[in-house]
């Protein structure tokens, strides 16, 4: 009994030390949105509200139209979500159930661009939007981002594991490819495509660099723009005020993540196993 | 409408691999063709391109008369049990078993009596909710039998069907399989490595090795008349004992022993020049004595082998092993024992072209 727990309790204090480190962040943030700024400038690391107040919220809600905020990074996360995961699942699926000349080529590029960073595709990106009069749009901002190799491969990865001779069945009932689709491989990969899906939705809810670019005019503004207008030079340094914004930020990913967290789990740990 | 398939020049190559090499034949309308060959000898494959799930290289391939090289597998009629039942792992049973039939806009009435039916006769009643996963291997396969008996197709394609099941649920699901058979009378191509199942299935076999066909014809000919040394080999547990002899004057010559030729044998190959030929004799055909005997082959015992019902006696006969199979084990290493067969069991083959020489004429007539 005695050597358990000599052997257990240094692990518990290393997985304490990293739960406090992601976790820190997170508390920070809420905690402060609760305090009042004078109080925060002057002791900024203890974050706990002892006199805890909504005035950085009525603040922000006062100053911007947060319902069209919220309203914009939602219909930007949840179309680029949804054009994503269908761009990703037919890809996919061409690449794993069907033949065709130059596939494992075709492949190896979709995949490989993966690996370019965005700062390559930025100004291209800025350039054709522009040109076409998307700029300042919120179509401007989804446009780049509604196909990604990231999807291709999850779910490739995920129907793989899927029997080759299901589809052959399905081949031999004469059924159209929508339909083998529909019936027996999106059932088959569900957990797969639900958490691309959340994750997809996270990454462009959260995204900062390209909409910064793209967006001028405030009734266009996300979230994470809402926020750097309390944190920047333009803004002043409201910093309470901008925690109260992260904190409006983060609410509907989290409220997505509890509710999906099962598949989420499943899909990472699945992909690198198989 | 007629049912036959029919090979002509049909070949299939993956690169530079070819794994069929020019088939030529027929399987008739309604009849029970097993695909029997050793693994890679390029069976599945040709019941592949049967079912159109993989393109001919060249040739063409006739499906009731008509050329189907570019007609997709879902225009072919054909229903298919695949080795792995390829059951659909999100549906119950009776979704299985009834979704082609729906995609098909069968009416919903002759849906349910045809499910009903086939759920009936494999004896199904009682599983229709569960999924495939809550199975056991002999319900799967049942399973995925009614899926291909409901589509009530003019052709019943079975790769390896019964290879996940054990022995004694496999002689079961033989006989359930001659029984769908001759219920619905489909053309039907089963393929299998198992010598026990196309015999017991088969009123054909068609035999392939290294991508050609060997053999086709009845399981009966194929154990009896084999047109090739691999047929003889392939067909029969344990092999046929297969030995380069000489034949002359009337006399074969195993290394230094001589046996005269049966005399029908002499008169059938008499018109053959070439007289270095290949003995052939099922173990099973062979009689082992303790005293010598005339005409019989010595030789020395190496093993012997429990199969259960026989023992299977190694021989050593200068140099080349044989193998008999006898009742009892009352047989010691080393001890000398004298081996006989009759003139009828025997079997020569062509040791260049490794072709069978054929059978005295009344042999045959015998057989049949």
């Amino acid at each position: 009994m005695q050597t358990k727990w000599r052997y257990t309790i240094p692990w518990h204090i290393v997985f304490l030390l990293f739960i406090t480190t992601l976790l820190f962040p997170i508390l920070f943030a809420i905690g402060s949105s609760f305090r009042p700024l004078e109080e925060a400038y002057n002791d900024v690391l203890n974050f706990i509200p002892w006199n805890p107040t909504l005035e950085n919220y009525r603040i922000f809600f006062g100053s911007m139209d947060v319902i069209q905020i919220t309203f914009n990074t939602f219909l930007i996360a949840s179309c680029v979500t949804l054009f994503k995961v269908c761009t990703s699942f037919l890809a996919a699926y061409a690449f794993v159930f069907l033949k065709f000349k130059g596939k494992d080529v075709l492949y190896f590029l979709f995949i490989a661009t993966i690996f370019i960073p965005f700062s390559v595709t930025m100004i291209p990106n800025y350039l054709v939007i522009s040109d076409i009069g998307l700029s300042d749009h919120l179509v401007g901002v989804m446009l780049p981002q509604l196909a990604d190799a990231i999807g291709i491969f999850l779910l490739h990865q995920s129907m793989r594991t899927i029997p080759m001779s299901l589809i052959e069945v399905a081949r031999l009932d004469n059924l159209s490819h929508r339909r083998i689709m529909k019936d027996i491989v999106l059932p088959l990969v569900k957990p797969a495509v639900t958490s691309t899906s959340i994750w997809f939705f996270i990454l462009s809810w959260n995204e900062y660099v390209w909409p910064v670019l793209m967006l001028k005019s405030v009734e266009q503004y996300t979230l994470p723009l809402a926020l750097q207008m309390y944190m920047s030079s333009e803004g002043g340094t409201h910093f309470t005020v901008a925690m109260a914004v992260a904190v409006v930020t983060m609410i509907i990913p989290l409220l997505l993540y509890l509710t999906f967290q099962k598949y989420i789990i499943g899909t990472f740990t699945s992909s690198g196993i198989k | 409408m007629n049912k036959e398939i029919r090979f002509d020049e049909v070949s299939k190559s993956y690169g530079e691999t070819e794994v069929v090499k020019s088939l030529n034949f027929t399987i008739r309308e309604g009849e029970r063709l097993i695909l029997l060959g050793p693994s890679g000898c390029g069976k599945s494959t040709t019941l592949r391109m049967i079912a159109g799930l993989e393109p001919l290289t060249t040739g063409d391939l006739y499906m009731g008369g008509e050329r189907v090289n570019d007609v997709p597998s879902g225009q072919r009629d054909i229903a298919m049990v695949f080795q792995n039942y390829a059951l659909y792992p999100h549906m119950t049973v009776w979704q299985n078993i009834t979704y082609g039939l729906r995609v098909q806009r069968v009416p919903k009435d002759e849906v349910k009596k045809r499910a009903n039916e086939a759920v009936r006769m494999l004896k199904l009643e009682g599983y229709e909710d569960r999924l495939p996963k809550d199975l056991s291997g002999g319900q799967r396969q049942r399973v995925a039998l009614a899926r291909a008996i409901v589509r009530q197709s003019q052709y019943f394609l079975l790769d390896e069907p019964l290879s996940n099941l054990d022995a004694k649920l496999r002689a079961t699901a033989r006989k359930e399989l001659v029984n769908i058979h001759e219920a619905y009378r489909q053309t039907f191509v089963y393929v299998t490595h198992d010598q026990v199942e196309a015999m017991t299935v088969g009123e054909r076999i068609a035999l392939m090795y290294e991508g050609e066909l060997q053999m086709l014809d009845t399981p009966e000919r194929v154990y009896h008349q084999p047109r090739n040394i691999f047929t003889a080999t392939f067909i029969g547990s344990p092999p046929m004992n297969v030995i380069d002899v000489s034949i002359i004057d009337d006399v074969i010559q195993v290394e230094k022993q001589r046996i005269p030729l049966p005399l029908a044998w002499r008169r059938h190959l008499a018109g053959i020049s070439q007289k270095r030929l290949t003995f052939g004799v099922r173990p099973e055909h062979l009689s082992i004595d303790k005293e010598q005997k005339e005409h019989a082959l010595c030789g020395t015992v190496k093993y012997v082998e429990n199969h259960g019902d026989t023992y299977a006696v190694y021989i050593d006969i200068a140099g080349v092993e044989w193998i008999a199979l006898h009742e009892y084990r009352n047989w010691t290493q080393g001890e000398t024992v004298y081996l006989t067969t009759e003139s009828k069991r025997m079997h020569f083959f062509d040791r260049e072209t490794t072709l069978s020489l054929g059978y005295p004429i009344h042999f045959l007539e015998e057989e049949q």
